[in-house]
C-alpha cells in the first residue's frame, strides 16, 4: 500500500507521464508500455475478492485478474473499490478495468463498457436468521433489511417489496449489523450469502438463505466505453470467451466453494463446441 | 446550449402534470442533463426532506444532551473524591483523544451486539437502535469537550465572587447553581457555541451506521438517479446554510448574554 | 498565624466548608516537563482492553486448532491493521501541511487592508468552516478530476490524494481563523511602533507581528492537528483503505462477532496513544505561552 503510494507520488511529480491528455487512447498499448495493468477489485466480498491476514487480496476474481495479466505479460496492481466509486474510478482513468462483482444493467451500460460474454450471473437473495421465518419475498415488507450502498438491486427490491432498507457504506458493516440484530435480513447477491453460509463458521449456523434467488443479473468486466470495441476490449472479450470454453470458470467456482451456477454450465455448453 | 424551442416544448409538455417550478427542473434534467431530481420528483424530495428533518432532530437532541453532560461533568470534576475526579478525567481523555467515527462504530457494532434484545413486532431487535447509538456517541463526544469548556468557565469566575458566596453562607451546591454557573456559562459561551457548531457537522458521521440523515438521503438519491454532482452541491449548500443559521443565532445570543466590562 | 486553606490571611474569616476551600494548585508550579502519559489513564485503558479480550474469549467459542484464540487472532492481524493506522497518520501529516500553507495565506488575506480581499477571504473561510468535513471529503472524492493538466503535463490524482485535499480544506479554514486571531491579539502598540520605524506593512507582518503571534497560534494549531488525525478515519467511508477499513475487512475475513470489541478497542487504543501525548503537550504549551492578563 505504502509502496504503491510512493510509486504514484513519484510518478506524478517526476512529470514523466507520457499519458496524453485524453485517456480514450489505446489502453492496451499503454498497459503493455507501462508493464502494469490497474484493476479495480473488491476486497470485502467473499469469495470473489477478500483480504487474507497478510493484506493480500485473494479470491476468484483475483485469479481471473492474474490470468489476464499473465496473458498480457504485465504486472498487476489491484485497487480496492466499492460499488459507489468503481465506475467513477474507471472513467477518470484511475483504473483500466473493473472486475469487482459489477452487475450488468442497461443504465450502467450508458456509463461503462460491459464485456461479453459475462463471466458470471448472480441472483439476489437475503441472508436471514432461521428464526425470522421468511418464506417468500413479500415477507420482508415493512421489515428492516440491511443492504449495501450502490447495489443495483436495492431500488428494485425496495420498490417491489417495500422493506425498510438500512443501507451501509460497505459489506462488512451490513454483515456486522445483521449479526448484531439491527436488521432482520441482509439483502445481497446469492454467491456471497452462499459462501458465507458454507464457510462453516458457527455464527452462521442459525442463518439461512430462505428465498428464491431472484432477478438473475449478469456480472460483467467493465472497461471504458471508448475501449469496448478497441484492442483492449477485444482482448478481454477473447479472454472471457476462452474462460467459458475451457471450463476454467467452472473450475475456479469449485476451488472457491461457490455453488455451481446454471449460467456458467449453460454458457460452457454453448461455447464448448465453437 | 440546446435549442430554446426544445426547452419551451418540454415545458409545455410537462406543465400538464407538474407545477412550473417542477417542470423547469424536469426539463433541465432531460435536455440540459443537469439533474436536480429532488425538485421535480416527489419521492426523492420526500427522502431528502426526511433526511433534513432527521439531521435537525439528531442535532437538537445531541445539543441538549451534551450540554447536560457538560454541566454534570463539570460539577463532578470539582468533587471532593479523587476517584470521581479521576473517572471524569478518564472519560474526557478517552472521548477527546479517539476518533468519533471509531467510537460510533464501537458502540453500534461492538457494544450493540452484546446488549440484550427486546421483542419488536415478532422480531428480537437490539435495545438501542442506530439513531439511539448516534445520539449516545455524539452526546458523549461533545459532552467531553463541554466538560472542559465549562470547567474553564468555572475557573474563570473570580475567586473573590466565590469567597463572597462563602461569606454569605451559600452551600457548595447552591453557590454552584446560583452564582458560579450563570457566570461561567456566559464566559464559556463562545467556546460552547464553537463546540455546538462542530456537533452539527459531526452528525454527518451517522451515515456510517445507516441513520437516515441528510448525507444518507443524498447518497441514496445519487446512487439511484446517478446525479452525484447536483446532489453534492445541494448537500453542501444546505449544510453550510444550516450551520450558518446556527452560527448567526448563536452569535446573536452571545451578544445578548455578554458580560459588560468583562474582557474576552 | 497559619494561612487559611482558602488562601486569605484575614484572621476574622473562619475556614469555609472543606469543599469550597480546596488548595489551588498553581499551574506554573507543575512545570513544562509534564508527564506525557498519566499512568492512571494508561493503566485504565489497558485494563479495559484486557477485560474486553477476556470477555470475548468467554463469549466466543473455545480456541481450537482451526480457530485461534482472541489474542492470537489480534496478533495475526495487528501488523496489517497497524500499517493502516500509519496510513491514517501519513494522511493527517500531509493534510495538515497542505492546509496550514493555504490557511496561512487565507488568514493573512483576512487581515488585508483591501476590503474586497478581506471580505472574500472571510467568506471562503466561513464557508469551509461551516461545511461538515465528511461532505467536503465526499465532494472532493467525487468531483475532483482524476488528473490535472499542469503546464501541459497531465498529473494523475490518486484517490488518497483527493482525500488529502478534501481534509485540507477545513484545516485551511481553521488555520485561517487561528492566524487571524493570532495576528489580532498582538497589541496595537506593536503595529504603531513598527510603523513609526518606517516598516512597510508587509515587513511589519512578516518581521514583527507573525513571529510574536506564532507562539500564541501554536496550541490551537496543535489542537487542530489532533482533531484532524481523528478525522482521517472519515476516509474509510469513501472507500479508501485505512486502519478503519482494514479493521472492518479483517472482521469479515474472520467472521467472528466476539472479535468486534477487542479489534475496535485495539484501534481506539492506537489513536489514543498517539493523540493523548499531543493533547498533553498542547496543554503544557498553552500554560507556558499563555498571556498573563
Amino acid at each position: 500500500m505504502l509502496k504503491s503510494m510512493m510509486k504514484l507520488a513519484i510518478g506524478a511529480f517526476a512529470l514523466l507521464g507520457p499519458a496524453a491528455a485524453a485517456q480514450a487512447q489505446d489502453t492496451l498499448a499503454k498497459i503493455k508500455e507501462k508493464g502494469v495493468i490497474v484493476v479495480g477489485v473488491k476486497n470485502d466480498y467473499r469469495p470473489w475478492g477478500f483480504l487474507d491476514p497478510s493484506g493480500k487480496i485473494v479470491g476468484m476474481e483475483i485469479d481471473l485478474v492474474n490470468d489476464l495479466a499473465a496473458r498480457l505479460g504485465v504486472k498487476v496492481e489491484m485497487i480496492p473499490v466499492i460499488a459507489a466509486n468503481r465506475m467513477e474510478f474507471l472513467n477518470q482513468g484511475r483504473i483500466d478495468m473493473i472486475l469487482a462483482t459489477m452487475g450488468d444493467t442497461a443504465d450502467r451500460r450508458k456509463v461503462v463498457g460491459m464485456v461479453e460474454p459475462n463471466y458470471y450471473a448472480g441472483g439476489t437473495n437475503v441472508l436471514a436468521p432461521k428464526s425470522a421465518n421468511l418464506k417468500q419475498w413479500t415477507d420482508i415488507k415493512g421489515k428492516k433489511v440491511c443492504a449495501v450502498q450502490g447495489a443495483y438491486y436495492n431500488r428494485r427490491v425496495g420498490q417491489l417489496y417495500s422493506p425498510e432498507l438500512v443501507v451501509f457504506p460497505a459489506v462488512p458493516d451490513a454483515l456486522n449489523a445483521l449479526l448484531g440484530g439491527n436488521c432482520v435480513a441482509f439483502l445481497f447477491d446469492d454467491t456471497l450469502i452462499g459462501s458465507t453460509l458454507a464457510s462453516g463458521d458457527a455464527k452462521w449456523k442459525d442463518y439461512e438463505m430462505p428465498l428464491a434467488s431472484e432477478d438473475p443479473q449478469l456480472w460483467a468486466i467493465g472497461v471504458r466505453l471508448a475501449d469496448l470495441n478497441g484492442p483492449f476490449g477485444e482482448f478481454v472479450k477473447k479472454a472471457s470467451t476462452e474462460w467459458h470454453k475451457s471450463g476454467k470458470l467452472i473450475e475456479l467456482e469449485k476451488k472457491w466453494g461457490i455453488k455451481s451456477s446454471p449460467y456458467l454450465k449453460a454458457t460452457h455448453e454453448k461455447l464448448k463446441g465453437s | 446550449m440546446a435549442d430554446p424551442d426544445l426547452f419551451g416544448r418540454c415545458m409545455a409538455d410537462a406543465r400538464g402534470a407538474l407545477s412550473a417550478f417542477e417542470a423547469y427542473f424536469k426539463c433541465l434534467a432531460d435536455i440540459e442533463r443537469i439533474n436536480f431530481s429532488i425538485f421535480y420528483d416527489s419521492l426523492d424530495r420526500g427522502r431528502f426532506l426526511v433526511g433534513l428533518w432527521t439531521t435537525v432532530k439528531l442535532s437538537v437532541i445531541c445539543l441538549v444532551a451534551s450540554v447536560a453532560i457538560g454541566v454534570v461533568g463539570a460539577w463532578l470534576q470539582g468533587s471532593r473524591f479523587a476517584l470521581t475526579r479521576r473517572i471524569v478525567q478518564g472519560y474526557i481523555q478517552f472521548f477527546r483523544n479517539t476518533p468519533p467515527l471509531v467510537q460510533l462504530a464501537f458502540f453500534y457494532f461492538a457494544v450493540g451486539a452484546v446488549l440484550p434484545r427486546v421483542p419488536d413486532g415478532g422480531q428480537m431487535v437490539p435495545i438501542v437502535g442506530s439513531f439511539g447509538w448516534a445520539v449516545i456517541a455524539f452526546s458523549f463526544f461533545a459532552g467531553a469537550f463541554n466538560v472542559e469548556i465549562f470547567r474553564a468557565g468555572i475557573q474563570a469566575v473570580p475567586r473573590a465572587t466565590v469567597e463572597a458566596a462563602e461569606a454569605l453562607g451559600y452551600s457548595r451546591l447552591r453557590a454552584y447553581g446560583h452564582i458560579v454557573l450563570p457566570l461561567a456559562f456566559r464566559i464559556s459561551l463562545p467556546a460552547l457555541n464553537n463546540n455546538l457548531v462542530n456537533l452539527i457537522k459531526t452528525t454527518t458521521l451517522a451515515y456510517a451506521i445507516a441513520v437516515p440523515e441528510m448525507l444518507y438521503a443524498a447518497a441514496q438519491i445519487w446512487s439511484e438517479v446517478l446525479n452525484v454532482r447536483e446532489m453534492m452541491n445541494v448537500l453542501l449548500v444546505t449544510y453550510v446554510a444550516l450551520v450558518g443559521l446556527l452560527v448567526w443565532v448563536m452569535g446573536r445570543w452571545e451578544r445578548a448574554m455578554r458580560i459588560p466590562g468583562y474582557s474576552a | 498565624m497559619m494561612p487559611l486553606r482558602s488562601g486569605t490571611d484575614m484572621a476574622v474569616l473562619l475556614p469555609a466548608g472543606g469543599a469550597l476551600a480546596r488548595p489551588v494548585v498553581d499551574a506554573r508550579a507543575v512545570g513544562f516537563t509534564e508527564r506525557t502519559f498519566s499512568p492512571a489513564v494508561l493503566g485504565a485503558l489497558l485494563a479495559l482492553f484486557a477485560l474486553a479480550v477476556a470477555a470475548a474469549e468467554a463469549h466466543g467459542q473455545p480456541a481450537s486448532a482451526a480457530r485461534a484464540g482472541i489474542l492470537a487472532t489480534l496478533w495475526k492481524w495487528a501488523p496489517l491493521l497497524f500499517s493502516g493506522f500509519l496510513f491514517n497518520l501519513l494522511v493527517s501529516v500531509l493534510s495538515m501541511a497542505l492546509g496550514t500553507v493555504a490557511g496561512l495565506a487565507l488568514g493573512l488575506a483576512q487581515v488585508s487592508l483591501l476590503w474586497p480581499v478581506r471580505k472574500g477571504a472571510g467568506i471562503v473561510t466561513q464557508f469551509f468552516r461551516n461545511a461538515p468535513w465528511l461532505v467536503l471529503l465526499f465532494y472532493c472524492m467525487f468531483l475532483l478530476p482524476f488528473d490535472v493538466a499542469v503546464f501541459g503535463i497531465t498529473v494523475p490524482l490518486p484517490a488518497w490524494f483527493k482525500a488529502v485535499i478534501g481534509l485540507a480544506l477545513p484545516v485551511m479554514a481553521n488555520v485561517s481563523e487561528i492566524v487571524r486571531g493570532g495576528v489580532r491579539s498582538i497589541p496595537i502598540a506593536q503595529w504603531e511602533s513598527a510603523e513609526a520605524l518606517a516598516f512597510s506593512r508587509r515587513q511589519i507582518l512578516w518581521m514583527v507581528i507573525l513571529p510574536q503571534s506564532l507562539k500564541r497560534m501554536l496550541p490551537p494549531w496543535m489542537n487542530l492537528y489532533a482533531i484532524l488525525t481523528m478525522a482521517t478515519t472519515l476516509i474509510s467511508i469513501v472507500g479508501i483503505q485505512d486502519g478503519m477499513t482494514l479493521v472492518r475487512s479483517a472482521l469479515i475475513a474472520e467472521q467472528r462477532t466476539e472479535l468486534f470489541i477487542p479489534m475496535y478497542l485495539m484501534l481506539l487504543t492506537w489513536f489514543f496513544l498517539y493523540c493523548y501525548p499531543i493533547a498533553r503537550l498542547t496543554m503544557a504549551l498553552e500554560r507556558r505561552f499563555a498571556v498573563r492578563a
